[in-house]
C-alpha cells in the first residue's frame, strides 16, 4: 500500500488528512509484517501506528495494554468512528468479558484492547485458537522492563508470547518514556531484529518549577493559597493514599474544588472521576501516580508533585500527562529534603528480607499452594508475597500453574538457587536514579535539557521554559492567617474507618487521627508499651471531637469496648470515660471466647481474620437486641476485629454497631 | 546421517500445527518431517515458510493437503497463545526430530505410529530408562492388582521405570505401586496435558522430585474422551521395553491394546491366571502372549495343550529391535519369500506369523510375483528414510 493510499483510508476512517512522516514510517513497515519499537513523546499520535493498520488488516489486532482506563478511553474513541474495538478487564463482569470474547471469536472485533494479565486466563487461550489475529500490540512496552519506571511481571509472558509467535505477523511496542537502557533492554528481551524508532521528546510547552519547602505545612498552605490562581485544571501528585485524602480534605476545608483518586477506589468511582476528568469537573485531582497514564486529555494545565518521585523517568512519565495540545502548562515540584526518605524506603523496602524468600521457596517446594493460603503458610504481607513471587518466577525458582480455575506456585526443579546479586544491581540502579531526581531538584540549569539528556534525547534545542531559564522561581512564605487556617483544619479533620459489609449491621467508624501523621501515636506507645498509664486527656478530646463530626448528636443505647489481648484496662478506662462524658450506659460484658494472639503479629489480613474469627462473645445476649452501639478501640489496623465482633453483636440482633477508635494505621494489609 | 537437535521454542507453534493435522495420520505427517528434516535438511520453519508450489513440487503434495498446511499456517499466531501458557506452566514439546525424544517409542512404533510430537511435564530423563508397562482392566480382581504391585515393586528395584495410562484398576494400581517402591513412572494420558489440572496436584511432589513424568500426545487442551484413551494404549506399548498383562477381559482397552500389540509384533507376558478365574488372560496367551508368573517369570512349560505357536517363545530373538536388524541384513538385493527368510533367519515361526511382522515393517515392501508375497527392503529413497527411526 503506498502512503497515497493509505491516506486516502485515513480520511475516510479517522477522518484526519494525513499522516506524520515520522508515522508512516512505522505504519508502512507494519503493513510489511515487521515488529518495530516506536519510542514517541505523548501527544506524537502512537495510537494511530497501530490502529491504522489494524483496520486495514483483515482479522483482529490485540493490543496489550497495563491501563484500564486509557482501554476504555480508546475504545470509546474508535467506536465513535465506526470502528469495531472493545476492551476486555477485570473491572468489567465476566458476562460481559465473555461476550466479547465469543464476538472477537467470530471475527467481529478489529482492535481488542486486553490487560497482559489475561494471558493467566484459560478462557482467553481457548478463545484466541478461533480468532484470527493479525497484529500484537505491546502498549507502554517500557513495562517489560526492570530498568524503566514501571515493570511489571505480567508483561514478561508478553515477551515470551511475543517471541512465538510466527514470521511474518507484525508486533509494534511503544512507549513514551524509555531511556537508552531500557530501549535496548526491550529490543533485546523482544528480538527477532526488531527495528527501533525513536522520536524527539522534549516539551517545550511546559513551565518547570521546583518550589523548595522545610515542612509539609508550606506545601498545603501554598497550594492553599495559590491553586485557583493558576490557570484551567490539573494534577497534585502525591507520595502515599493518605496524603491524597488528607489534601483533598485540606482543599474541602478551603472550598477549593477537588477529589481525591487513588487504585484503592472501586471500579465505578474511578470511573467516574477520570470522567469528571475529562470535562473539567473539579479544580484538580489529587491522586496517586495511579492516574492519568494514557488518559487522552489534551488540556491539563498543571501538573504538581507534593513529593519527589523516584527518578527522573518517572517524573518525566508522570509529567508528560499535561500539555498535549501544546499550549502551556505548569509543572511544579516541591521538595523538602525530608522527602527523600519515602523513595528510599521504598528502593530500600522494595524488598523483602532474603529469609522470606528462602521460606517462600521451602514452602513452595513441599506444597503446591495458590497465593492465599501462600500467605498463610508463610505469614506475609499481600505485597511483600507478590514482589517475592514476581522474582522467583523472574529467576525461574517457580512458577505459576493453573489447577482447575485457581493459580497456584509451583517449584521449578532443578532450579539455580536465589540470585540475591541481581538485587542489588536493581537496588544500586534505583538510588542513582533517585540521586538523579534530587540533581534535577538542585540544577541550576535547563530542567527540560536536564531530563533530555537523561532520556537519551540528544536535540539541540535551547530551552527557556524553567525557573533556571527565565521563569520567575516560586518562594513559599508563611502568614500566621494561614498558620491558623492550618491548625484549624488539623484539628477538625478525622479519618474514616470502612468497615461496612454484607450480612452486618456495622457502619462506617471515625478514628481521631492516623497513627504516624501527629503526636497521637507516640501517646499511644507511651501507655501501651512504655507503662506511660492511661491514655492522656487529649486523646480523649480528641476522640470526643471525631464522634462529634462523624455523628452529631447521635444517641447510643450502649457502649462497648473491645476486650483486650496484653495491654490491660486501657482500652476499658477509656471506654468508661467516653461513656461518663457522651452519658451512654457501658456493658462490660464483650468477653473473650478464647485467646488470641496480638494481631500485629500477623502480617497480612487472612491470618488477621482467621486470628479472630469466633474469638469473642457476649455474655448477655438479651441486652444487644435491638440497641445501637458505640463500640470503641485504640488503634485500627486491618478492621478484621471490629469487623469480628460486628457480626457476632449483628447475630444478637443489634440494630447498628459504629466503631470509633482513637488512630488509624497507615499501609495496612488489604484482603 | 540424521542429526538430532532440541526443539527452540520459536518452533513450538509449528510443531503443534504440524503434529495436529486434521485426518493425516502418523505416517503421512513422519514422512513429510523425513522430507523436510532429514532429506532438505531444512527447519520445520522454513518448510512451513515454503511457497505452496514448492510444497506441490518438491515435497508431491495434493490440493488437500496444500490447503490443510495453508490452514494450520493461518493458526500459528492463535498457537502462540497457546504456547506461551504451556510453556509458562512448566510444560515440554519434545518433536520427533529431538534427541529427547523416546527412542524406545521410535523403535517400537516406527513411521507408520509414532506421534510426531510428546508434550510432557516432569523429568524427560525417565525416557532414556529401561521400562516396563503394566496394563489391565479397570475393575481388576485382587489377584490382578496384587501381581501389578509386584511387578512394579521388581521393575523399581531394577530401576526400570513404570509406564501406565492412569485408568482405575491396574493402571493406578502400577503408579500407586511405583511410587511406594521409589520407582519411576510414566503416566500416559488419554487426554490434553493441560487438561490433567487434579493429577499434578496430586503428583505434585514426585513430578517436583523427578519421579513422574506425564506425557501425552494428543492436542494439549483436547479433553478426555473413549478414543483417545483406545488411542493411547499404543503409546503405552511403545515406550515400554517390556510389557505386562494383569488382567484382561475378553473386549475393551486391554483386550485390543494386547490384540494390536501382537499384530505388532511385540513380545508381551501375560499373567498366568489361577484356574477359576473369569478373564481372557489364557485367551491372549493363545493369540502369541507370554505367560508368567507372579513375580513375571517366563513359565516355558506349557500348562496348555492348545497353545499354538509354544516353540517360539524360547527362540524368538529376545528383542525386536535385533531380529528387525537380522531381517534387514538377509537381503542381498533379491526379493525373498517368506520361507526363504524363515530359513536364512534361522526362526522357527509359522510362515503366517513371520508374514504379520514383515507387513508392519516400513523398510519392507511386498512385491507379487505370481501368486506367492515376496519381500524386499524398499528403494534408496526410502532407505535413508528409515533413517530418523532406526
Amino acid at each position: 500500500m503506498t502512503r497515497q493510499e493509505a491516506e486516502t483510508i485515513l480520511e475516510r476512517t479517522f477522518k484526519l488528512p494525513k499522516f506524520y512522516d515520522e508515522q508512516w514510517l512505522t505504519i508502512d513497515k507494519i503493513l510489511k509484517g515487521e515488529k518495530v519499537l516506536l519510542i514517541e513523546k505523548t501527544g506524537f499520535g502512537k495510537s494511530l501506528c497501530f490502529q491504522f493498520p489494524a483496520i486495514v488488516f483483515k482479522g483482529t489486532t490485540v493490543i496489550f495494554s497495563p491501563l484500564i482506563a486509557l482501554m476504555r478511553d480508546q475504545v470509546k474513541k474508535l467506536t465513535s468512528l465506526g470502528i469495531s474495538a472493545k476492551c476486555i478487564n477485570s473491572e468489567q463482569t465476566p458476562e460481559v468479558n465473555t461476550q466479547i470474547i465469543s464476538e472477537a471469536k467470530q471475527g467481529q472485533i478489529k482492535i481488542l484492547y486486553i490487560a497482559p494479565e489475561r494471558q493467566e486466563n484459560s478462557e482467553w487461550i481457548e478463545a484466541t485458537r478461533q480468532m484470527n489475529l493479525s497484529m500484537v500490540v505491546v502498549d507502554e512496552a517500557h513495562c517489560i522492563s526492570v530498568w524503566g519506571h514501571d515493570f511489571r511481571p505480567a508483561f514478561k509472558r508478553i515477551i515470551n508470547l511475543v517471541k512465538l509467535l510466527p514470521k511474518g505477523l507484525p508486533v509494534l511496542a511503544t512507549t513514551a518514556t524509555a531511556t537508552k537502557r531500557v530501549e535496548l533492554d526491550v529490543a533485546e528481551q523482544i528480538g527477532n531484529n526488531i527495528l527501533t524508532f525513536r522520536g524527539n521528546l522534549m516539551r517545550d510547552n511546559f513551565k518547570l518549577f521546583v518550589v523548595k519547602v522545610s515542612s509539609e505545612d508550606e506545601k498545603l498552605i501554598w497550594l492553599g493559597n495559590n491553586l485557583n490562581n493558576l490557570p484551567g485544571s490539573g494534577i497534585i501528585y502525591t507520595g502515599t493514599r493518605v496524603d491524597t485524602e488528607i489534601y483533598s480534605k485540606w482543599f474541602e476545608h478551603l472550598k477549593i474544588s477537588s477529589t481525591a483518586y487513588n487504585a484503592g477506589l472501586d471500579a465505578d468511582s474511578r470511573i467516574a472521576i477520570e470522567n469528571g476528568l475529562m470535562s473539567n469537573k473539579w479544580k484538580c485531582i489529587i491522586s496517586t501516580n495511579a492516574l492519568g497514564m494514557g488518559i487522552d486529555k489534551p488540556d491539563i494545565r498543571f501538573i504538581i508533585h507534593t513529593q519527589i518521585p523516584q527518578s527522573p523517568i518517572h517524573y518525566y512519565q508522570e509529567i508528560g500527562r499535561a500539555g498535549r495540545d501544546g499550549q502551556p502548562s505548569n509543572i511544579i515540584l516541591f521538595y523538602n529534603p525530608e522527602d527523600r526518605k519515602l523513595p528510599e524506603a521504598f528502593i530500600e523496602g522494595g524488598r523483602p528480607a532474603i529469609k522470606k524468600y528462602e521460606r517462600v521457596i521451602n514452602t513452595v517446594k513441599s506444597e503446591l499452594l495458590g497465593e492465599r493460603d501462600l500467605m498463610k503458610r508463610t505469614n506475609l504481607k499481600q505485597n511483600q508475597i507478590r514482589v517475592i513471587k514476581a522474582d522467583l518466577i523472574e529467576q525461574g525458582i517457580i512458577r505459576e500453574v493453573i489447577i482447575g480455575r485457581s493459580k497456584k506456585f509451583e517449584f521449578v526443579p532443578n532450579s539455580q538457587p536465589l540470585n540475591t546479586k541481581a538485587f542489588e544491581e536493581l537496588r544500586n540502579a534505583k538510588l542513582e536514579d533517585l540521586e538523579n531526581m534530587i540533581a534535577y531538584v538542585e540544577t541550576d540549569k535547563s530542567r527540560m535539557r536536564f531530563l533530555c539528556d537523561y532520556l537519551g534525547d540528544n536535540s539541540n534545542h535551547t530551552f527557556n521554559n524553567c525557573d533556571n531559564t527565565g521563569e520567575k522561581k516560586i518562594t513559599v512564605s508563611i502568614t500566621p492567617e494561614w498558620s491558623e487556617k492550618l491548625q484549624n483544619f488539623r484539628e477538625d479533620y478525622f479519618p474514616e474507618l470502612e468497615v461496612e459489609s454484607n450480612g452486618s449491621n456495622i457502619v462506617n467508624g471515625v478514628a481521631a487521627s492516623y497513627y504516624g501523621v501527629s503526636n497521637v501515636g507516640a501517646a499511644l506507645h507511651r501507655s501501651k508499651y512504655e507503662q506511660g498509664g492511661d491514655f492522656p486527656d487529649f486523646l480523649l478530646k480528641l476522640v470526643l471531637k471525631a464522634f462529634r463530626k462523624k455523628f452529631g448528636q447521635e444517641k447510643f443505647d450502649l457502649v462497648l469496648y473491645v476486650p483486650p489481648t496484653s495491654s490491660g484496662d486501657l482500652v476499658k478506662n477509656f471506654a468508661v470515660k467516653i461513656s461518663q462524658v457522651l452519658k451512654f450506659p457501658i456493658s462490660h460484658n464483650l468477653v473473650k471466647a478464647r485467646q488470641t494472639k496480638e494481631q500485629k503479629v500477623f502480617e497480612n489480613g487472612y491470618l488477621k481474620t482467621d486470628n479472630v474469627i469466633g474469638a469473642f462473645t457476649f455474655a448477655t445476649p438479651n441486652d444487644i437486641k435491638g440497641k445501637s452501639i458505640l463500640l470503641v478501640d485504640d488503634i485500627f489496623d486491618s478492621g478484621a476485629t471490629l469487623k469480628e465482633i460486628g457480626r457476632l453483636l449483628t447475630n444478637f440482633g443489634a440494630v447498628k454497631i459504629a466503631p470509633i477508635v482513637i488512630a488509624r494505621t497507615v499501609g495496612g494489609d488489604i484482603v | 546421517m540424521v542429526t538430532l537437535y532440541k526443539m527452540k521454542k520459536e518452533e513450538a507453534t509449528y510443531w503443534i500445527a504440524l503434529a495436529h493435522l486434521p485426518r493425516w495420520g502418523h505416517l503421512k505427517i513422519n514422512n513429510l518431517i523425513i522430507k523436510f528434516f532429514h532429506e532438505n535438511k531444512l527447519s520445520i520453519e522454513e518448510f512451513f515458510h515454503l511457497n505452496e508450489n514448492t510444497w506441490r513440487d518438491q515435497y508431491q503434495l495434493d490440493d488437500k493437503q496444500v490447503s490443510d498446511l495453508r490452514q494450520a499456517k493461518t493458526e500459528l499466531a492463535s498457537n502462540a497463545f497457546l504456547a506461551e501458557s504451556f510453556f509458562s506452566q512448566g510444560f515440554e514439546i519434545i518433536p520427533i526430530t529431538s534427541p529427547e525424544y523416546s527412542k524406545t517409542l521410535k523403535a517400537n512404533l516406527k513411521a507408520a505410529y509414532a506421534p510426531a510430537v510428546l508434550y510432557v511435564k516432569g523429568n524427560k530423563k525417565i525416557l532414556e530408562e529401561k521400562s516396563i508397562a503394566i496394563v489391565g482392566s479397570r475393575d481388576a480382581s485382587e489377584n490382578a492388582l496384587k501381581f501389578t504391585d509386584n511387578i512394579a515393586k521388581l521393575a523399581s528395584k531394577e530401576f526400570k521405570v513404570v509406564v501406565s495410562g492412569f485408568a482405575k484398576g491396574v493402571d493406578k494400581q502400577a503408579l500407586d505401586s511405583a511410587i511406594n517402591y521409589k520407582g519411576q513412572s510414566v503416566i500416559v494420558l488419554p487426554q490434553g496435558i493441560m487438561t490433567f489440572s487434579s493429577g499434578f496436584k496430586n503428583y505434585y511432589k514426585q513430578i517436583i522430585d523427578g519421579d513422574v513424568l506425564v506425557l501425552s500426545t494428543f492436542f494439549p487442551k483436547a479433553p478426555w474422551k473413549a478414543e483417545l484413551a483406545m488411542a493411547r494404549n499404543p503409546i503405552i506399548y511403545g515406550l515400554a521395553d517390556e510389557i505386562y498383562v494383569a488382567e484382561s477381559a475378553e473386549k475393551g482397552g486391554t483386550w485390543s491394546g494386547v490384540v494390536d500389540g501382537l499384530r505388532k509384533g511385540r513380545k508381551i507376558f501375560v499373567r498366568k491366571p489361577e484356574p477359576n478365574e473369569k478373564n481372557a488372560n489364557n485367551l491372549l496367551i493363545q493369540k502369541g502372549a507370554i505367560p508368567v508368573d507372579f513375580n513375571g517369570i517366563e513359565l516355558t512349560k506349557s500348562y496348555d495343550s492348545t497353545i499354538a505357536e509354544k516353540v517360539s517363545i524360547v527362540q524368538e530373538p529376545t528383542d525386536n529391535e535385533s531380529l528387525e536388524a537380522k531381517v534387514r541384513a538377509v537381503f542381498n538385493g533379491r526379493p525373498l519369500s517368506a520361507k526363504e527368510l524363515l530359513t536364512k533367519l534361522n526362526l522357527t515361526w509359522t510362515t503366517q506369523k513371520l508374514n504379520r511382522l514383515l507387513k508392519e515393517l516400513d523398510f519392507i515392501e511386498v512385491v507379487k510375483e505370481k501368486k506367492t508375497n515376496l519381500y524386499k527392503l524398499k528403494g534408496p529413497s526410502d532407505t535413508t528414510q528409515t533413517t530418523l527411526f532406526v
